[in-house]
């Protein structure tokens, strides 16, 4: 009963859509009658509707709809030519049509309205046996009805509904219009009635009687009589023969078959909204940065609370907005899923096995362009389940296992994904035979072979070219699917995992992200650089201190747990300048796609982060290994890892040789070419130093703070041959200035020389720590400043004076 | 009634276009700028906007010309460093360098120049055809623009916008 119901709805939304197009196509068609594009388009629905509603048993509606269909096919092959007159029945049938489908909107069934279609369908008969209207003195008033565009709403005042010719009419058509017009009209005054109990307003039952339509008429502003102006030979309405209109309320309300109210929307529209969306989402990420920055900047000032609710409140709208605008984006998965029974079903007939689809979590929503890919994919493993992992009948038997196979599709959210899983009761995959099978194809070597674990056996199905069927029959064998299969999971950046054991069964999980263009992130750091990969394929991150990492042949790998993991550092995947000295610990960052696991090496790991993916625009497109690029909160740009593309680099990508470009010392000529950098904030200080250094005729650049030394040093204009550097600076302090210039590989034998009124031992262990190479404190004699310097940076002149 | 308004409208619509037509038939407006020693110039409604120099980050496998990816106001748009593009050396950025984000239907693209010089008319019949012994391949000029004192090469904005690595 739901099912159909569900049916009956689906049918009504899709009519409707359909009419309201008809309407324009009809006046359209009145202008230019030879439109063969416009009769196509009107023949396909009456064509549509008919075959729904025979499907549905609304046999009234079918035969209807049956007959204009027989017209619309000849005006459509060109034997007939639409006259007027020919158009006028049409119309008419068509108006009926709609009335029709009113009454199932409302009543659940066509025979409710008691609208009789005898008539026109005599009409539509006689047109399509003769191409004439029976009524040869019909005169072509087709236009007159045109106008009156026909609303298809319940509780429109019959007056607003179509008018048939009736001047042309015999007597006893009349009498039937009359009847017709009655029974709409009744059906209209039930429906309004309805409206209104529904609405809490107390309407008195109205008796059962077939005249309960005049009883009624008093209250409408504009009564029946409409149509009797119009026109001469009218015989008053009641008809108590007519069939009870009328039927018990409460069997009706369970009938009732409710349209659910939708809007189409163009995708590009919502595409659009998601954009917009994206942008606010960068924005309030942007703002969250701000509010810490401030945050720490202000600690405890009051403005700060206030601060907090508003970037919260921002930030949880925004939140909702975008899981507004996702929703409706999302499709039931069970769109993909419903055609799988009538697949097994053949196939099982096919195959000559018995297998039963149970199919569970078909409500689990999906973006809708996940929607569309996702089908193919699973039609191939559903395919290879029937055809590899369910035995014939025998061989089950023999196995002790039921006759009949089970297949178990099964989706379900599992946090930011959706998890699809089909899981088949079969004979399962064996480890060996896959790795015998493929050793034969030439898709793996001996070596690979017997490295190779049971899971990455298994993974073998979804390399191209590989299948284990002995003969290609219908079903599979090519060796393709299953290749489809990882293209387009790996299209939407998820993940397969494959678990199966011999004789019991196979199950693939498919794990794909809930939507494509707002993704959660890790941000991770090459050196000096930041990149974001996409959280889906992100399995897990590990520490690791060097040595664990192992070389075989000439590539670097891990031990994970069990499994041994390559190893590439993504610095050397995307040519990442080596500016940085890596410590001694490092981190792994493991991605998995469809079934590969690959560990990617980063300098630092920054956290999780909502991003909105960006095309990098035409002149960019198509960069191997880039997804995309986001904007942070900062408002720098990073760029996307595009995972599948990383994988197939990383197989081509050697560890690069650490070659330490050892910064060329030019041969120092005079005394101006050594170079110091003196970092203090304050101006008196500087001076100090400078006058304390002159006597050696050294080059000076001179810094107020600690990040502008940094900067300096880091842009490479000036080679130095030591850095003075003031402890308490603002911005940056010189521990940390020191700190920093040492992560440089190049700058690691640069002398620090910390100036400083610090004397406690504890500032001075501080300073080793950081890797400052000499502490002055102040205050200090010149002689003692220049003598530090002229020793840390080898100075080979005399000194003047 | 509205057929005088409708005249008048025209009438209006004449004057409004007659003397713009013949004032702009064949000037071209350029906005000029310095890539090392040579002066070039691009059509000035190819220009999206002249902005300063702003952080880009770096796209790998690309050549070196490409500087990388800025953000302008939301969008990510690729910058090239038309210096290197030119084969000429390399300079730091100074305080004159500005990005002329340049749009040709739906390419845009970021330019880093050394220094805008002016916006300039110039009259077609003073704009030669782009020297012939020019290497075809690599030819970005649409023609040179004479004027009295210098001469400007003009570019074309669908050449430096196509992607040729």
């Amino acid at each position: 009963m739901d099912e159909l119901q569900e049916l009956t709805q689906d049918f009504l939304v899709e009519a409707f859509e359909m009419i309201e197009q008809l309407d324009q196509d009809l006046v359209e068609l009145e202008s230019t009658p030879d439109d063969l594009d416009l009769l196509n388009g009107i023949f396909r629905v009456a064509h549509t509707i008919k075959g729904s509603s025979s499907f549905l048993n609304f046999d009234i509606l079918t035969r209807l709809t049956h007959h204009m269909e027989d017209v619309l096919n000849q005006a459509r092959r060109g034997d007939l030519s639409l006259n007027a007159e020919i158009m006028d029945v049409v119309l008419e049938s068509i108006d009926m049509m709609k009335d029709l489908l009113v009454c199932i909107r409302d009543s659940g069934n066509d025979t409710e309205a008691g609208i009789d279609i005898e008539p026109v369908v005599t009409k539509l008969d006689a047109i399509s046996k003769d191409g004439t209207v029976e009524n040869a003195k019909a005169p072509a008033e087709g236009s007159s009805e045109e106008k009156k565009d026909e609303p298809a709403m319940p509780v429109e005042p019959i007056e607003e509904d179509d008018e048939p010719d009736y001047a042309n009419m015999s007597d006893d058509q009349v009498e039937e219009e009359i009847e017709r017009l009655l029974k709409i009209r009744q059906e209209e005054d039930k429906a309004r009635r309805e409206a209104k109990i529904a609405a809490g307003e107390d309407v008195p039952m109205p008796p059962p009687s077939p005249d309960e339509g005049q009883q009624e008429e008093p209250k409408k502003e504009e009564p029946k009589p409409e149509p009797a102006k119009s026109e001469a030979p009218k015989t008053p309405p009641p008809k108590p023969a007519a069939k009870p209109a009328a039927k018990p309320k409460a069997k009706k309300d369970e009938g009732v078959t409710t349209v659910e109210q939708t809007i189409r929307v163009d995708v590009n529209r919502l595409d659009h909204l998601m954009n917009l969306i994206g942008e606010l989402v960068l924005g309030k990420n942007r703002l969250l940065k701000i509010y810490d920055d401030v945050e720490e900047r202000y600690e405890g000032e009051q403005f700060l609370e206030e601060l907090n609710q508003v970037v919260s409140s921002v930030s949880m709208v925004t939140t909702d907005l975008q899981t507004a605008v996702m929703k409706t984006r999302m499709l039931a998965i069970g769109k993909v899923f419903n055609k799988f029974p009538r697949m097994i079903r053949d196939l099982a007939r096919e195959l000559g096995r018995k297998i039963e689809l149970v199919i569970s979590g078909e409500e689990t929503e999906l973006d809708k362009s996940i929607v569309e890919v996702i089908g193919d994919p699973l039609v191939h493993i559903i395919r290879n389940s029937c055809d590899h992992g369910i035995e014939p009948i025998a061989d089950r038997v023999a196995a002790g296992k039921p006759e009949t196979g089970t297949v178990n599709l099964k989706a379900y959210n599992e946090g930011n994904s959706i998890v699809i899983e089909i899981a088949d009761d079969g004979k399962g995959l064996d480890p060996e035979m896959l790795k015998s099978k493929s050793l034969e194809k030439g898709i793996i070597t001996e070596r690979e072979a017997d490295q190779m674990s049971d899971k990455e056996a298994f993974a073998l199905i979804f390399k191209p070219g590989f299948s284990t069927a002995a003969q290609v029959t219908n079903v599979s064998g090519r060796g393709v699917g299953m290749d489809v299969v990882k293209t387009n999971i790996e299209k939407l950046n998820g993940i397969i995992e494959i678990d199966s054991e011999l004789g019991k069964g196979t199950t693939i999980k498919l794990k794909i992200p809930l939507t494509l263009a707002i993704i959660q992130a890790l941000m991770v750091g090459a050196q000096e650089e930041y990149y974001a990969i996409p959280l889906a394929s992100v399995l897990e991150t590990v520490r690791i201190s060097q040595d664990d990492i192992y070389t075989v042949e000439s590539k670097s790998v891990m031990r994970l747990r069990e499994e041994v993991l390559s190893l590439v550092r993504l610095g050397d995947i995307f040519g990442v300048e080596n500016v940085m000295d890596s410590g001694e610990f490092t981190y792994v960052v493991v991605i998995g796609l469809a079934e590969y696991k690959l560990g990617l090496i980063v300098d630092t790991l920054v956290g999780q982060e909502e991003i909105v993916i960006k095309s990098l625009g035409d002149y960019l497109q198509g960069i191997e290994g880039i997804a995309g690029a986001t904007i942070r909160g900062d408002g720098r740009v990073t760029l996307i890892v595009d995972v599948a593309a990383l994988m197939q680099l990383a197989k081509n990508t050697k560890s690069a040789v650490e070659s330490l470009n050892e910064s060329t010392t030019k041969e120092k000529e005079s005394p101006s070419d050594y170079k110091v950098l003196m970092v203090d904030d304050s101006k008196m200080d500087r001076k100090i130093m400078k006058k304390s250094m002159e006597p050696l005729g050294v080059t000076i650049v001179e810094a107020g703070d600690g990040q502008e030394a940094l900067g300096i040093v880091k842009n490479g204009e000036h080679q130095f041959d030591a850095c003075l550097i003031d402890i308490e600076m603002p911005k940056m302090d010189g521990y940390t200035l020191a700190s920093e210039i040492r992560k440089y590989s190049r700058f690691k034998h640069m002398p620090l020389i910390a100036v400083t009124s610090r004397t406690s031992k504890s500032d001075r262990m501080r300073g080793v720590e950081v890797g400052m190479s000499e502490y002055i404190t102040k205050p200090y004699s010149p002689d003692y400043l220049m003598n530090v310097v002229k020793r840390s940076i080898n100075y080979k002149f005399s000194v003047e004076g | 009634m509205s057929e005088k308004l409708q005249e008048v409208l025209k009438s209006q619509q004449k004057q409004k276009d007659t003397p713009e037509e013949s004032k702009d038939a064949g000037v071209v407006q350029l906005v000029c700028f310095m890539v090392g020693d040579e002066e070039f110039g691009v059509p000035i409604l190819s220009i999206q906007e002249i902005i300063k120099p702003i952080e880009c980050t770096r796209v790998p496998s690309t050549p070196s010309y490409v500087l990388g990816v800025f953000n302008l106001r939301g969008s990510v748009i690729p910058l090239i460093d038309l210096r290197q593009k030119f084969k000429l050396p390399k300079q730091k950025t100074s305080d004159d360098t500005r990005f002329i984000v340049i749009r040709n239907e739906n390419q845009v693209s970021g330019f880093v120049i050394d220094r805008l010089t002016e916006a300039i008319r110039i009259n077609e019949d003073r704009i030669d055809p782009a020297p012939e012994n020019m290497n075809e391949n690599d030819n970005h000029i649409y023609g040179v623009g004479k004027r009295e004192d210098r001469i400007i090469s003009i570019l074309k904005i669908d050449s430096l916008l196509k992607r040729t690595f």
